[in-house]
């Protein structure tokens, strides 16, 4: 119980689980870990110090680290989120990867006394891990290896007591197959492969209870600066800080669609005593902030309220982006008919229907009915649809007639296709199973793009028989953002070159929301979006939509910004789909966030000095452990000695589509390939990273106190 | 003083709802005017979805419909009382009904979007007090009864006695704590599912028939 040994902030103790020998053991947090904060920069370091970097993945010396950090649990709104660090099995040169999950069990693994839980070796029997406070053990977990995480889930719950939370992996991780996630709450998973990592180690779920607390430096202090957040700044989902439709108090409504859905006649129409009406929603005022958003509507429109009971979402945040839906037509093929996810893992559902959808009740519905089967399917089996490109991947490879080519005729005949011709939302639960079984060439899907495209030959349009490479071709079901097997994930698109550098930085999608927060806030750009940004980063750092300009110096610091700022929260933790308060709600302070607020959260949490500068500096320090760690397993794994070349390199539809336009010319968000290049140049100056290879430079690495992987860079010959 | 001037005067209304604090509202008739007040339907009320506890401050309203889980009434009732932030020790208790609660509802049951927060019933005859073997828990001058931390031995019979198991031993201080009605619950309450209506428009709603 943390309160007990007077830290502020942090639990104090890293747990150690060792699968192979049994030993549980714990060490203290802030002597060693403390500047690299918590979270995703405390699961790099373990890594960094514990996991050579050409170590097999899914091998028994592979490690998995669980963080949370300062924030989490704290009190601080949209602090319920957990970092999962690992080395990627499915990526290009198989680097550090994360995921991210929100839910509740973040919370309750804070309050039971811990920052971080490294799960080390191998068992040779299904186990789960059950934290409960300072009693912790490996359980057997026969009973529920080979269930999906619903059935796991509530399994576990019952059997260890109401309070447990659970996180679990699906058949597809128990199964090794890469694309695989864990799943909490309902619908809140944790991706990158870590169903497949846990599943390597015979590990289905992680039980935790915590009954103790995270003691706070100045308690009343972080109150009244949540109740400042939730007043004043923050907006619906995404941070959108004006409402789509007009309200009676607001001055503007949105410019564009956006995710403040809420509004009088919006209603969840399921509740159980009948309709809710959202009502309006004015900045101000606290008891409203979680009917700002209505995620059903955004993603499926006004069909969705018909099936919404209430929205839901993660621990301490007032933004609730989960939909909880009942579904009733689900029914009707003996589907559960209560159903939750948000964004892509729901919307994105419709395509794995490659001949076309029907509706089901009224018009329209079919994307909600659909997504709503499909998502609860792919969470069920413990799928990761790394942002969509397992669905588009799929997609591409059954119109263009490659998946028949690498399936016998007895195997595609034993695909239920008519399910899928039929629109019957059954085909969902066949086609994750599927995935999650890893066998034949479903299992050559199931392992990500990157090694589907090389095993296929899709990455060189002379061996295949489409004629196509599949990460070049300008068609809209390709978003691959680098060679490097995941897509865009709010790029260029949104945020001009400022995107498209930090969506190749990672090694998975990148989901930084940064930018797209205020581009698609629905504020007008003139009279808000631009002059707020170019208060905080200087003039010409945006760009109107569809109206982009060459590089320049402050688009660079916005990148920066926002790279740097991601493993700020990552770290922290703190949700970044609504951090960082870059606008806000409120006239009176004309739209403008308060891009302190981190770093006042944590001198309240913590009773020490913190500022943006210092936390922009520890950032960065982790932003460059991410970088030289790439660096070094794409040379121990790829022989590569040039990140620019072999890890940073943009597909050519970034630049090739929209060809009626050239780039820089209205209409378009299409690329440069000078102007990217010599983004690359000021980009990787401002990081102190070397412009030929893109590698951070020994003196960058030293003044971050990271000598050590300067040495390790030096003895590889990728510095000098 | 008339009796109809009596029943519409704001402590009178006040002492009315103490009647039926805690207690099921099923069967109470109420006006169109008073549910609007309390944001509720009389559906709701039928269903027994909706409960009230009379708060000095106004009527403390649970409506479990609008419960969206954030836990946020537990970490404004922590940083309020106890200077940290918890679940366990929240004098108001939504996390043990998120998973997978004793009535069976939960995200891990199936009823998965049942999930509400239960708050201490303020007992007229208040089963923690008179089972505290040191006479801890006591009512102030303000009528609100707290746990006297220097007698309390945190033997747990107040959370034994409690029908709700509302008042909790933090396993720290090894000191009970329950609800001292300071409202931070309410105040922080993002989806209006928790609510305190305040007297003086309990008593207009009362006014309009």
């Amino acid at each position: 119980m943390s309160v007990k040994n007077g830290i502020n902030g942090w639990a104090g103790s890293v747990l150690r689980v060792n699968l192979t020998t049994g030993a549980i053991t714990t060490e203290d947090t802030l002597p060693k870990y403390k500047p690299y904060i918590g979270g995703m920069g405390l699961g790099y370091k373990v890594i960094w110090d514990e996991v050579p970097l050409d170590t097999d993945p899914l091998g028994p010396d592979a490690k998995v680290v669980f963080a949370v950090g300062p924030l989490t649990a704290s009190g601080v709104p949209c602090s319920g989120r957990m970092n999962v660090s690992c080395l990627s099995c499915w990526s290009k040169g198989d680097s550090i990867v994360d995921a991210h999950m929100g839910g509740h069990i973040a919370h309750a693994f804070k309050y039971a006394g811990y920052d971080a839980l490294i799960v080390e070796g191998q068992s040779d029997k299904p186990v789960y891990i059950k934290i409960d406070d300072e009693k912790v053990t490996i359980e057997d977990a026969s009973e529920v290896w080979g269930k999906g995480t619903f059935e796991t889930n509530a399994t576990l719950t019952k059997a260890n007591g109401d309070e447990f939370d659970v996180a679990s992996i699906g058949q597809a991780g128990e199964n090794l197959v890469p694309m695989s996630c864990m799943v909490t709450s309902f619908g809140n998973s944790g991706g990158g492969g870590v169903g497949a990592v846990l599943g390597s180690k015979k590990v289905k779920a992680l039980v935790v209870r915590g009954t103790g607390a995270v003691k706070i430096a100045r308690p009343l202090e972080v109150k009244l600066l949540s109740n400042y957040m939730i007043k004043d700044l923050v907006g619906g989902n995404n941070n959108h800080n004006v409402p789509t439709v007009p309200q009676t108090w607001a001055e503007y409504s949105a410019t564009t669609k956006n995710r403040w859905q809420g509004a009088p006649g919006v209603t969840w129409d399921k509740a159980p005593n009948g309709p809710i009406d959202m009502g309006e929603q004015p900045s101000g005022v606290i008891n409203v902030a979680a009917l700002r958003c209505n995620k059903g509507v955004f993603d499926f429109g006004e069909i969705a309220e018909k099936y919404t009971v209430k929205q839901g979402g993660c621990s301490s945040c007032p933004v609730r982006c989960y939909t909880e839906y009942d579904m009733d037509p689900l029914a009707d093929y003996d589907l559960p008919t209560h159903v939750s996810n948000t964004c892509i893992p729901i919307t994105g559902q419709t395509g794995i229907y490659c001949e076309g959808t029907h509706d089901f009740v009224d018009e329209g519905d079919a994307k909600v009915i659909l997504g709503g089967a499909g998502s609860r399917a792919q969470d069920d089996f413990g799928v990761w649809c790394n942002y969509g490109n397992l669905k588009t991947d799929f997609i591409r490879a059954y119109k263009d007639g490659i998946l028949k080519e690498h399936m016998t005729e007895e195997e595609w005949n034993a695909v239920p296709w008519d399910l899928m011709k039929d629109g019957d939302p059954r085909w969902a639960v066949e086609f994750y199973r599927l995935i999650a079984e890893g066998k034949g060439a479903w299992g050559v899907i199931g392992k990500g793009s990157y090694y589907m495209y090389k095993e296929w030959g899709l990455d060189d349009a002379t061996k295949n028989s489409a004629g196509k490479n599949y990460y070049d071709e300008v068609s809209g079901q390709n978003t691959n953002v680098t060679y490097n097997g995941y897509p865009k994930h709010h790029s260029s698109e949104d945020a001009w070159q400022s995107g498209l550098l930090y969506n190749v930085l990672y090694n998975r999608d990148c989901m930084i929301h940064h930018c797209t927060n205020f581009v698609r806030s629905g504020s007008p750009y003139e009279e808000v979006i631009k002059p707020v940004l170019e208060s905080f980063f200087g003039e010409g750092c945006v760009d109107a939509p569809k109206a982009y300009t060459p590089i320049n110096e402050n688009k660079i610091k916005l990148a920066k910004w926002a790279f740097n700022g991601k493993q700020w929260h990552d770290s922290a933790t703190l949700c970044n789909w609504m951090y960082p308060m870059t606008l806000s709600t409120s006239k009176k302070r004309g739209y403008k966030g308060d891009l302190d607020l981190d770093a006042k959260y944590m001198s309240a949490v913590v009773g020490e000095d913190y500022t943006r500068d210092s936390i922009d500096f520890d950032c960065e320090r982790i932003s460059n452990m991410l970088r030289a760690m790439t660096a070094i397993s794409f040379k121990l794994r790829l022989d590569s000695s040039n990140l620019r070349k072999d890890h940073d390199a943009v597909p050519a539809w970034v630049f090739d589509k929209e060809p009626d336009f050239k780039a820089f010319e209205e209409g378009t968000v299409k690329m440069d390939r000078d102007d990217w290049e010599k983004s690359l140049d000021m980009f990787y100056e401002a990081m102190g990273w070397d412009k030929e290879t893109g590698i951070p430079t020994r003196e960058t690495l030293e003044k971050f106190d990271l000598g050590d992987m300067a040495d390790k860079l030096a003895e590889l010959g990728l510095i000098s | 003083m008339s009796d109809q001037k009596r029943f519409l005067d704001k402590d009178y209304t006040r002492r009315q709802f103490l009647k039926l604090s805690g207690k099921s509202l099923v069967g109470v008739a109420m006006s169109s005017a008073m549910l609007s007040t309390l944001g509720v339907t009389a559906g709701a009320l039928a269903e027994d979805q909706v409960r009230v506890w009379a708060f000095p401050q106004g009527l403390l309203v649970v409506n479990a419909d609008r419960c969206v889980g954030c836990q946020r009434c537990e970490i404004n009732c922590t940083l309020t009382n106890d200077g940290c932030c918890s679940s366990y020790i929240s004098r108001v208790k939504v996390t043990r009904n998120l998973y997978s609660s004793r009535n069976g509802n939960g995200l891990y049951t199936e009823n998965n979007w049942t999930y509400f927060p239960d708050t201490c019933r303020q007992c007229e005859d208040p089963a923690c007090g008179n089972a505290c073997p040191m006479g801890a828990i006591v009512a102030g001058e303000d009528g609100i009864r707290r746990v006297d931390q220097d007698k309390c031995v945190g033997c747990g019979a107040c959370v034994e006695a409690c029908p709700w198991h509302m008042p909790t031993v933090n396993p720290v201080t090894n000191k009970s704590s329950k609800c001292v009605m300071c409202g931070a619950c309410v105040e922080g309450c993002p989806s209006g599912a928790l609510s305190i209506v305040p007297w003086d428009k309990i008593t207009a709603a009362a006014q309009e028939v």
